[in-house]
Formats: structure tokens, C-alpha cells, sequence
């Protein structure tokens, strides 16, 4: 690795070179990447699933149930004859749709009562971090299992169940990096410039406070995306006909067992193929992030 | 013991390339003491861990670093690890954070003795007790148990010291190991490296960026300046006659006790991206002339001169003060102000003020402040002095309104700016355009300006809160950019893009901004490099002369605060022990603690204080316990029992006033102390 070079002034003038001092932020860069261009491919998927396929979302080719792939069905055919590639295809539509909401909702909530309970502190602080605690004190799926049969079906139901399982995270790490910069200078500063409290939150408070949100939004959506999935699966997500990837995987099930694996498997490998980008993202910023901290 | 020769580091990194050290050579021999210095970014710390075979990741380095006869740049990991300990041992500059804070210091000290001793776990408890000792720890036993948290700054550096020392390294290496701690401390611990190099025979490379604070115990010292050494040389030849520009610019820049006028130079360190080819400071030097921008100059000995060289084609000969404005003491001005101060109405009023933050768990708490009271006219200027928890940040805490006093009451241009006790303070608008009658500028320049915000912003924070349009705001904001010599460009810019320097400009254009009655200024130079503490003090300097508006300044260095007070608070425990003329206070301390402060800064020349009448203090701060009577009983050498059970008042002693009932006998008994110390 150490790259020597000879310099004719003898063994004393050849440089020493010591490894490193990149490879991390190299490393990250690629990961960046690597999940951004996965992104990105899904996205223009979405976008353009009208183009890219010759069936309908929900069109039901009736003769044609249960074929195996090929033929004028690329992916096969599911028990109602309806083209698994075109679902897959528009199914990005609605898995990216609801799970980037879902985060944003959840950012925007959790971020505003983080703000508020980190800065002033007391009962208010006690009283909003006793609901984050005790939303945190259910296993996230089982959360959002009630809140969906609470809410019921529909695509913002979907949307609020998805960000009311991941807000408190957000509200814990917007409080815990605002107590932290509340003790900084800059805050003391903005006080003695006559800044009202309300000012002090939104204009320096919050900016310095999303850098850990932003590191960790990308990765939640992932996981949004596999709770969506979840749910559709046991039937309190997505109404069947509309195309879900997790809701195609539970229709298809009983198929597979079947022998005919391409009811299910195709909107898995999406879910992984999409998950993956969302980490890999997540993960590359996260590193870029302690990089820069070093 | 140690010899570098034409040691050369480049950090190259994908998208930036930086020349950390262009061709440095000096040598370390066994028992002798060399200080490193120069300001930050000059390659002090590089040559270190150079040193100590720690060179950051991209470096390449060419050149030797010979300690003994093999070249530490080339040794292998095996080498290494026999090197480090036994060969080098380093103390860093924040010794709090170098100590593991799981396992007490005693551990750790133990863990090493057995590694690069090899001894048993008895006798490195034993051999630690005494290391413990050595270095002035007081009731070792106790202290080996104790965790880095429980230890104070002072105690942490005697620690670090002794885990040093304890692996009988050849060569100790200390990185500003006083940086950051009080004037009394520092030279105790600066005597600890001395003692090392004495006592043991080791040599000591002792880094600083202040020249003057470690020449009294050095031999000899390397300048260095953007990577290169521009004068190395004895100790005291340097200090008294340095003949490269760079130095005398360094030694110019501090202020000193004895009131000697801070000059300061302009410009900034260049970051260099490959070794220079002309000479390095040729942008800030006044003698610079051709040759200087088109050829590096040679290191070549100083004629007559012993082990002196230099890097310079127009050295210096003139002492150091020669053709500088003597000190201008102009008492008669200072009670003028003062005298017309009390016809105005006060800035600020402080009234017999106690700040007590109260623990978190259970009863307790700490009494920050004891019983203040100040008052301060238009037009003044007070300086504040003390050593760290002294009480002097809580102070500008507590005129800033960011605290309220436990008891006692805060007054600022005829408003409260806190809840105290029987009194009604302004709410909402009106509170907000109170507050802004009060600036303050900040120790940390850069962490006090928002971090995601372009620093235009920043500086029209205040005017926001008076209810100006955007099209006013520009204006005062562009007015006072004028005012700091600031480009309008760096308004658009963010905090970490600033130096320190420019960041601290920026937060005194804060402060001026909204054309307040009083400006606390708390601490604001020691976050910086000695030439930019300099412009900046000259910028100060300015501001509080101006006449409508008064001025606190806090510094625990009291040569700062000569340069530019009128009146002068020395603070201790949270109360103040001696008040008066800046020029009174500093020619005839009254308190034993003042002229402890006054003995120990250090003087250009290497001497310190006042000698002869210093006092030295007893014990650290640490020890002390301020619960009844005079809270310097504890470290005072002149203490008697009514000392210890009385409490002491402010009394009048010709100009100034102190708390202390023995003043008339001190300077008898100081006498005495020094015949028998």
C-alpha cells in the first residue's frame, strides 16, 4: 500500500508515506451512491410503469390466470390473471409514495415536539416524553397494528399509522440534541440579542438540530417501507386490487407453496432491491456524517 | 538524544494538499528543556507526533527523525512499541480527556508501570505513590483511587506528568500542557518539567504558542512559523534580543504586566499547500524586501551568537521595546471618568448579589457569587480578573440576565433583565429590546455565532429584536463591517469557513450593532493565537473607548486587562477582594492574593512578577474551601485564626480598596518569607 518512491539523493530523501486518512470517506461515498442511483431507478420506475409495461395496474387478463413467465406476460400471471410485472412496476408508485410521507409526517412531528420539550424543559418536557416512552414501550409492529385496525383502511390511514410508529424517535433525537445545544454559546448569544423564544427555536435551534435527522430519515424509510409491507401482508394495509408489493407477496402465497414462485417472489426482490438502496444511503451518510465529526 | 534532521511532512488528501512542515531541524539533549513554539497551525503538534511515530493518515514525510541512533519515521511496529514509553512519552494538552475516565488514575498508572516496567502489582503501587508525589499531589494514596473526573485541571496535568515520567522515558514531550490553566498553576507545572529535566537527566520538548509564559524554564527554544523554524536559539538571548521578525512579532503581541503597550501585526498565517520558496511571513513583515519574496532564506548562525540561528535576510539587533510608545499612564484621565460617572445615571448597578446554582439532586449547590457590588458609569471601563471558578463568567452571566441572582439585585440601563427578588422586570417586546441594551462577546468566537446561519445574519440579530426593516438592518450591519475591517463578502459566509480572528470580529460587530450602553466583553481573546489576540485587542481597545458606552472586561489574565481598564476587580471564591485604578491596583497590590496573580504572570526579560514581593500560595485552588471567613485562608501564607473566622470586608487602602485586615502588615511579613522560605 505504501507507495515508495526512489529519489536519487539516496535512502534518507525517499518520503515515508503513511496509509489512510481517506478510505472511510471514500467508502461512504460509494454507499451514497450505490443507494441514490438504486433510488433513482425505482423512482423513474414509478414514474413511468405506464411505459414500461402493457398491462394495467388492475387489468385482469381472464384466460390467462396462473401462467408461468414469459409469453405476452413477462412475470407470469397471478390467480386473478392480473401481470405481475406491471403490478411490481406500479406498486413503486404507492410503496415509495406512502413511505416517504410517512417519514415526512413523522419528521415534522417528532422534530416539533422534540424542539419544544428540549428547550423548555419541565412538565412540558415530562409530560411529552412519558407519550414518547410509552409509545416506544410496544414493539413497533404490534404499534402499528393497532393504530391501523384503530384508524382503518386507506392510504392515509396507512400514512399516519407509518409515521405515529416513528415520530418518538425523532422527538427523542431532536430533544436530546437540542439540550445539548442549548447549553452552547450561540444560544446564550441569540438570547442577549433580544431573540424571542419562538425565534431562538426556529431560527437556531432547528437548523442545528436536523443533522442527525437527516443521517437517520433515509434508513427509516426502509423501514417504513417494510412495515407498509408488513401490514399489507396481513391484510391492514392496501385494499387488494390496488398493486402493493407486501400485499402481492401475501396474495401470492398460497401460490408459492404451489410450485408457482413468481406470484410472490418478484415484489420481494423489489421490496429488498428498495430497502437496500434506502440503506445504503442511510448508512453512507451516517459514515460521512462521524467522518466529518473527526 | 533526539535529532531532526530537514524533516519534511505533506498531508495530501484527496482535494487538499497541505505542506505541514517544510525542512525543520533542531536537537533535544538528555537534560535539557526545549520549547517548541509559535502559533497554532506552524507544525508544532506535527513535529510531535512525528516524534512519537503518530503521523496522520496521508502523510508523506522525508527528512530523519533520529532518536539515538535509529530513525523513528522508519522503525517497524515492534520498534515502535518499545520506542513509545520507554524511548518517548507524551502529555497532551487536555489531560482530562487523555485519562480514561473508567478506570481511577491509579490503575492506569499501575497498568503502565507493569507494561514497560515490568513490575509486580505491589511495587507499581508503591513505585506510583511516589511518582504521585514527585509531581505535588497532595495525599497520593487517596488520589490513586480517584477517577479523571474528580480531578481538577491542575491535578489532571500532574497525572498526565507522572504517567509520563513513570516509564523513565529518555525524552518527555509535552503538548501546551499549560494551555488553559491558571496563572498560578502554570508555573508550578512548568516547574515540573524543569524538575524532570534536572533531576532525571531527561529532555524535555516543551510545546507552547506562548513564548514568554515557558521561557523561564527553558534552555533553549525553536521557533516555528508555517512549518519552518525561523529562529532557534538559548532561552534568554531569544526572549531578550530575538533577531527574526516573526519572534519580536510574538513576543509584541502579548501584553505584560508591567503595562508595556501590545503592538500588533497584521495578516494571518499562511496554509501552505508545498514547501514555501520564499520566506514564509514575507506578507506581514515590515523589513521585507525583494529578496524576502523571491528566495527562502538559509538557516545560518547568528554571529557571536553560540548555538543562535535564524531563517531571516534582515535580522533584527534593537532590543525588543526599542522605538515602541512608552507606556502612557494616565491616571488624571481615569478619575475624570470616574468622577463624572457618578453624576450620570449608572449603566450598571450590581447590589450585594449571590448566585447559587442549586445541584440537581438533593440539597447543596455551589455559591458562584458571594455578595457583588459594582457600579459602573458611561464611558467606563472595568476590568474583572480571577482565576478559573472564580466567579467571573457567572458574573457576565448575571449583567447578561442569562441568570438570576439568588439574592441581591442586577440593574442594567434602569431595567431588570431577570426575575429577582421585589422587583418587576419588563415582559415580551419590551424585555427583548432590554436585552439588547447589554451585548456580550463571547470566549468561544465561532461557537457563538450559529452554525447554519450565513454570519450576516448573526450580526443583525439585535437590530431585529429594535423592529428595523431589512433595508435598516443592511445598513447598521454594513456600518459596523466598516467599523471591524471586515469585507461585506463574509456576511454571506458560515461560522466554521471564519478564523478565529475574523469570527471575533464578527461578534463584536454583534455586540456593537444595536449601539448598546454597556459591552461585556468575557474572556475574548484566549481562544486566539497571540498575533490575532493582539488586532484584536487593539479592536477592543477601540471600542470601549467609545465615550457614551460602558464596558466590562473579563480575562484571567491580568495584562490584558491593563491595557485598556479604568478600574480593575480582582475576583476570588465569588467575591472581590481587591477593587481600584487599573494603575493602582497593578503598581500597589494590596490583597496576598493579588500579588500572588501579579508575582506569577509572567514578564518579557523571563523574570516574573514583582520580585521580592511576590506571595506564593500555599496550596491549589481545589483545596481551598471559601465556607466562613476569608476564602483565601486556606492557601494564604500569612493566615491567622482570625483569619479563618472572620469575614472579611472591602476596606479603603489609599486608592483602591481590599478585603483583607492585614494589608498594612504584608509587606513586613512578606519580608520575612522571603529571607526564610
Amino acid at each position: 500500500m505504501a507507495e515508495l518512491r526512489t529519489v536519487p539523493d539516496g535512502p534518507a530523501a525517499a518520503p515515508v508515506v503513511v496509509p489512510g486518512g481517506d478510505r472511510d470517506s471514500r467508502f461512504a461515498r460509494r454507499m451514497i451512491i450505490a443507494g441514490a442511483s438504486i433510488l433513482s431507478v425505482v423512482a423513474l420506475v414509478a414514474v413511468f410503469a405506464p411505459l414500461l409495461s402493457q398491462w394495467g395496474e388492475t387489468e385482469i387478463d381472464a384466460a390467462n390466470t396462473l401462467v408461468a413467465p414469459g409469453g405476452s406476460h413477462l412475470l407470469g400471471t397471478d390467480g386473478n390473471g392480473m401481470d405481475i410485472w406491471s403490478r411490481v412496476l406500479y406498486a413503486a408508485r404507492l410503496d415509495l409514495g406512502i413511505a416517504l410521507a410517512a417519514v415526512a409526517l413523522a419528521v415534522v412531528v417528532g422534530t416539533l415536539l422534540g424542539l419544544v420539550a428540549g428547550y423548555f424543559g419541565g412538565w412540558l418536557d415530562d409530560v411529552l416524553m412519558r407519550v414518547v416512552d410509552i409509545f416506544q414501550s410496544f414493539p413497533t409492529f404490534i404499534l402499528a397494528l393497532a393504530v391501523a385496525a384503530l384508524l382503518g383502511n386507506g392510504t392515509i390511514n396507512l400514512i399516519i399509522t407509518i409515521a405515529a410508529v416513528n415520530a418518538p424517535a425523532y422527538a427523542r433525537l431532536v430533544r436530546a440534541e437540542v439540550r445539548s445545544l442549548r447549553e452552547l454559546p450561540f444560544v446564550d448569544a441569540a438570547i442577549t440579542s433580544g431573540a424571542s423564544p419562538v425565534g431562538v427555536l426556529w431560527r437556531h435551534l432547528l437548523p442545528n438540530s436536523l443533522t442527525p435527522v437527516r443521517v437517520i430519515a433515509p434508513l427509516n424509510c426502509g423501514w417504513a417501507m417494510l412495515t407498509l409491507a408488513g401490514l399489507s401482508f396481513l391484510g391492514l394495509g392496501v385494499s387488494i386490487p390496488e398493486a402493493e408489493w407486501g400485499a402481492m407477496i401475501s396474495l401470492g402465497a398460497a401460490d408459492v407453496v404451489g410450485g408457482r414462485w413468481w406470484t410472490s417472489v418478484p415484489p420481494g426482490l423489489a421490496l429488498f432491491v428498495c430497502v437496500l438502496g434506502f440503506s445504503l444511503l442511510g448508512e453512507g451518510l451516517q459514515d460521512r456524517a462521524n467522518a466529518k465529526r473527526r | 538524544m533526539l535529532s531532526i534532521e530537514n524533516l519534511s511532512v505533506t498531508i495530501r488528501r484527496p482535494g487538499r494538499q497541505v505542506a505541514a512542515l517544510s525542512g525543520v531541524s533542531f536537537a533535544v539533549r538528555p537534560g535539557e528543556v526545549v520549547g517548541l513554539v509559535g502559533e497554532s497551525g506552524g507544525g508544532k503538534s506535527m513535529v510531535a507526533r512525528a516524534v512519537v511515530g503518530l503521523l496522520p493518515g496521508g502523510s508523506h514525510a522525508t527528512g530523519r527523525v533520529l532518536f539515538g541512533d535509529s530513525d523513528v519515521l522508519r522503525m517497524d511496529d515492534v520498534a515502535l512499541a518499545a520506542h513509545r514509553g520507554r524511548g518517548v512519552a507524551i502529555c497532551f494538552q487536555n489531560p482530562r480527556g487523555a485519562l480514561s475516565p473508567t478506570r481511577t488514575i491509579g490503575k492506569q498508572l499501575v497498568d503502565r508501570l507493569a507494561t514497560h516496567q515490568e513490575m509486580s502489582g505491589e511495587r507499581a503501587r508503591e513505585a506510583a505513590r511516589e511518582l504521585f508525589e514527585a509531581v505535588g499531589i497532595r495525599s497520593p494514596q487517596r488520589r490513586l483511587d480517584a477517577y479523571a473526573h474528580e480531578l481538577s485541571g491542575g491535578m489532571a496535568q500532574r497525572v498526565m506528568i507522572s504517567l509520563a515520567t513513570g516509564c523513565a522515558p529518555e525524552l518527555l514531550i509535552a503538548d501546551e500542557p499549560t494551555t488553559g490553566l491558571d496563572v498560578t498553576l502554570t508555573r508550578e507545572i512548568l516547574r515540573q518539567f524543569r524538575h524532570a529535566a534536572d533531576t532525571d537527566g531527561r529532555g524535555v520538548l516543551l510545546i507552547s504558542h506562548d513564548l514568554a509564559s515557558i521561557a523561564e524554564v527553558c534552555d533553549r527554544v525553536v521557533v516555528l512559523y508555517a512549518g519552518t523554524v525561523v529562529e532557534s536559539g538559548p532561552a534568554a538571548q531569544v526572549l531578550r534580543e530575538p533577531a527574526h521578525p516573526y519572534t519580536r512579532a510574538l513576543l509584541r503581541s502579548v501584553p505584560d504586566v508591567g503595562g508595556r503597550p501590545v503592538v500588533a501585526t497584521p495578516g494571518a498565517m499562511p496554509l501552505l499547500t508545498e514547501a514555501p520558496h520564499n520566506c514564509p511571513f514575507v506578507a506581514r513583515c515590515a523589513h521585507a524586501d525583494g529578496t524576502c519574496s523571491s528566495r527562502r532564506p538559509a538557516t545560518v548562525p547568528v554571529p557571536g551568537g553560540g548555538e543562535w540561528s535564524l531563517a531571516c535576510f534582515h535580522p533584527q539587533t534593537r532590543p525588543l521595546d526599542a522605538g515602541l510608545p512608552q507606556p502612557s499612564h494616565t491616571p488624571a484621565a481615569t478619575g475624570a471618568v470616574t468622577a463624572g460617572a457618578d453624576a450620570k445615571p449608572a449603566v450598571l448597578e450590581i447590589e450585594d448579589a449571590h448566585v447559587v446554582y442549586r445541584s440537581r439532586f438533593g440539597s447543596g449547590g455551589h455559591h458562584a457569587l458571594r455578595g457583588v457590588t459594582l457600579r459602573l458609569g458611561p464611558g467606563e471601563t472595568l476590568g474583572v480578573v480571577g482565576e478559573s471558578g472564580c466567579g467571573k463568567s457567572t458574573l457576565a452571566k448575571l449583567v447578561m440576565g442569562l441568570v438570576a441572582p439568588t439574592s441581591g439585585t442586577v440593574t442594567v440601563a434602569g431595567q431588570a433583565l431577570v426575575k429577582q427578588p421585589g422587583r418587576a422586570r419588563p415582559r415580551g417586546r419590551a424585555l427583548r429590546w432590554a436585552r439588547t441594551r447589554a451585548q456580550l462577546v463571547f470566549q468561544d468566537p465561532i461557537g457563538s455565532l450559529s452554525p447554519r446561519r450565513p454570519v450576516g445574519d448573526s450580526i443583525a440579530e439585535p437590530l431585529r429584536a429594535a423592529g428595523l426593516s431589512p433595508a435598516q438592518r443592511a445598513e447598521r450591519v454594513t456600518a459596523v463591517l466598516d467599523r471591524m475591517e471586515l469585507d461585506r463578502s463574509i456576511l454571506q459566509r458560515y461560522p466554521h469557513e471564519l478564523s478565529g480572528g475574523q469570527a471575533q470580529r464578527i461578534g463584536i460587530a454583534r455586540a456593537l450593532v444595536g449601539e448598546p450602553d454597556l459591552i461585556v466583553f468575557d474572556e475574548p481573546t484566549s481562544a486566539l493565537d497571540v498575533t490575532v489576540q493582539a488586532q484584536i485587542l487593539d479592536v477592543i481597545a477601540d471600542v470601549a473607548a467609545d465615550a457614551d458606552r460602558a464596558s466590562v472586561f473579563i480575562s484571567h489574565d491580568l495584562a490584558t486587562v491593563r491595557g485598556f481598564a479604568d478600574r480593575v476587580v480582582v475576583l476570588y471564591l465569588g467575591r472581590v477582594v481587591e477593587e481600584g485604578p487599573v494603575d493602582v491596583v497593578f503598581d500597589t497590590p494590596r490583597h496576598p492574593y493579588t500579588r500572588a496573580l501579579l508575582g506569577s504572570a509572567p514578564r518579557l526579560g523571563g523574570t516574573t512578577g514583582s520580585d521580592g514581593e511576590a506571595v506564593e500560595l500555599v496550596k491549589d485552588l481545589e483545596e481551598a474551601d471559601a465556607a466562613t471567613g476569608c476564602p483565601l485562608a486556606a492557601r494564604c501564607p500569612f493566615v491567622t485564626d482570625r483569619c479563618r473566622a472572620e469575614q472579611q470586608e472591602l476596606q479603603s487602602y489609599g486608592e483602591s480598596r481590599a478585603a483583607c485586615w492585614r494589608v498594612p502588615e504584608l509587606p513586613a511579613l512578606i519580608g520575612r518569607q522571603a529571607v526564610t522560605p
